[in-house]
């Protein structure tokens, strides 16, 4: 290859052409993916909070339609001012199974201040008499009020309200405890939103012995040390690898933080969590989201192929295109000139320039000739020309 | 005669025996050397740069050393 050559450098030219719009094209791609990855993250993020926020006033709302049905009915009232355990069970327990259907796993009378034991465990009714001494046990008995909030406790990580319960002349006879495993959250956000999603709780927050008790108690595998700062409480998903989280939950913002997307076989996911607080307002745990943006990715590697191809494809034909304009205007009738004028000096005075149009080139085709007649003209005149006709060329 | 139409002469008989297109090659040798082959004689007066000019056109057209 002659770098000299004007086809050389306009061919090299075009190439670095070619090259920057394909290396443009990906760069653009690979940033666009990137950057609707991220959005997407942040959706799916932001999204999930609102539906666990949606999920949670939902089911408090629920627990607080049961719990006021429960104080409105006399027969339990009377019972539990009675403390007649028996007999509230016995009121209470065919209701257990149906509000347990709808999600009420914990369900509990407590005695009244000073001492505020467990009365009845309707999920567990042999257990009682225990202290849980929880923050939400005493910001009841300080306000005597409804008081909601997620607390973690033996039973599990639950949202749960409490209220006091009165007797027939308004007096206090103890509380009312109703809460829903927030585990079984995710499964409804994953059947309404697809996304997977795993519950993390913070190991600060729980006992070391608890959690192995606990995870005995439901059959499930002791996970403990499979995260050095949290434990997985419950996730949507049977594969651990998409649950991946270094930091401590308690540096996790109140909006949520968007983790990066990675790819898992031929899978493309993006992730992210939000915290969840407890009563007190701890971070006690966050969820974590995961979105499969497979799909999406796929339509963005197919866009850019066809991108890529259709660069390709247009720039060799432009390329071919200036290269065959290029040699028809321009080498072809160069080289012309070059042959002519060669032939000139060669003896040949009757071969002309053709001027095939009013171009550069032609203008200087159109030059070259008039000047080949006037050497050609000069050449006549030359004495010896003149006297030897023989040494004109033939 | 001289080295100048010598070396003409050697040209011609290249070109008549490998039946080149004579005014081509005349030509390019022509434009290489700065000499039309037509203006050199057997009465040409040799200079040695003209020579030396003549004879590297012969071998890069012809490639023969002449």
């Amino acid at each position: 290859m002659k770098w000299n050559l004007i086809r050389t450098k306009v061919l090299a030219a075009l190439t670095a052409c070619l090259v920057v719009g394909v290396g443009g094209i990906v760069a653009l791609m690979h940033y666009s993916f990137a950057h609707n990855s991220q959005a997407l993250a942040v959706e799916s993020v932001t999204g999930a909070q609102k539906l666990f926020t949606i999920l949670e006033a939902r089911e408090i709302s629920k627990m607080t339609a049961v719990s006021e049905t429960l104080i409105m009915n006399p027969q339990v009232r009377d019972a539990f001012a009675a403390k007649d355990r028996a007999r509230v069970l016995e009121l209470t327990a065919p209701l257990y199974p149906k509000l347990k259907s709808e999600g009420i796993t914990n369900w509990m009378f407590h005695t009244p201040e000073p001492d505020m034991l467990v009365f009845l465990r309707l999920h567990n009714p042999k257990k009682f008499g225990d202290a849980l001494n929880r923050f939400l046990d005493k910001e009841v008995v300080r306000t005597h009020a409804i008081v909601i909030g997620n607390e973690l406790a033996k039973a599990g990580f639950a949202v749960r309200i409490l209220r006091p319960f009165y007797d027939s002349r308004g007096g206090v006879t103890g509380y009312v405890e109703l809460g829903e495993e927030i585990g079984q959250f995710i499964h409804a956000m994953k059947n309404q939103t697809g996304d997977d999603y795993g519950l993390l709780l913070s190991k600060k927050f729980v006992d070391r012995q608890f959690w192995a008790d606990s995870s005995a108690m439901w059959k499930r595998r002791d996970n403990w040390d499979d995260n050095p700062s949290f434990v997985v409480a419950d996730k949507t998903t049977a594969s651990d690898n998409i649950i991946q989280f270094q930091e401590d939950l308690a540096a996790v913002p109140a909006h949520g933080r968007v983790l990066e997307y990675f790819q898992d076989g031929n899978s493309v996911f993006v992730r992210g969590l939000f915290p969840i607080y407890d009563a007190a307002g701890n971070t006690v745990g966050a969820m974590f989201v995961v979105r499969d943006i497979s799909g999406f990715y796929l339509a963005m590697r197919h866009t850019q192929n066809v991108l890529v191809l259709l660069t390709v494809l247009s720039l060799t034909i432009g390329m071919v295109l200036v290269l065959t304009l290029f040699k028809r205007l321009v080498f072809q009738r160069l080289e012309h000139i070059i042959v002519v004028a060669t032939r000139v000096v060669g003896g040949d005075y009757e071969t002309e320039i053709r001027v095939s149009s009013d171009d550069e080139v032609g203008q200087f085709e159109q030059l070259f000739e008039q000047f080949r007649r006037v050497f050609v003209d000069l050449l006549a005149h030359v004495p010896e020309f003149q006297k030897k006709p023989e040494l004109q060329e033939k | 005669m001289s080295q100048l139409y010598d070396l003409k002469m050697l040209i011609e008989n290249k070109i008549k025996a490998d039946g080149l297109d004579a005014m081509d090659v005349k030509g390019k040798i022509g434009l290489r050397s700065g000499r039309m082959l037509a203006f050199i004689t057997p009465t040409t007066a040799d200079d040695p740069e003209a020579v030396a000019k003549l004879k590297q056109a012969v071998k890069d057209v012809l490639h023969i050393s002449a």
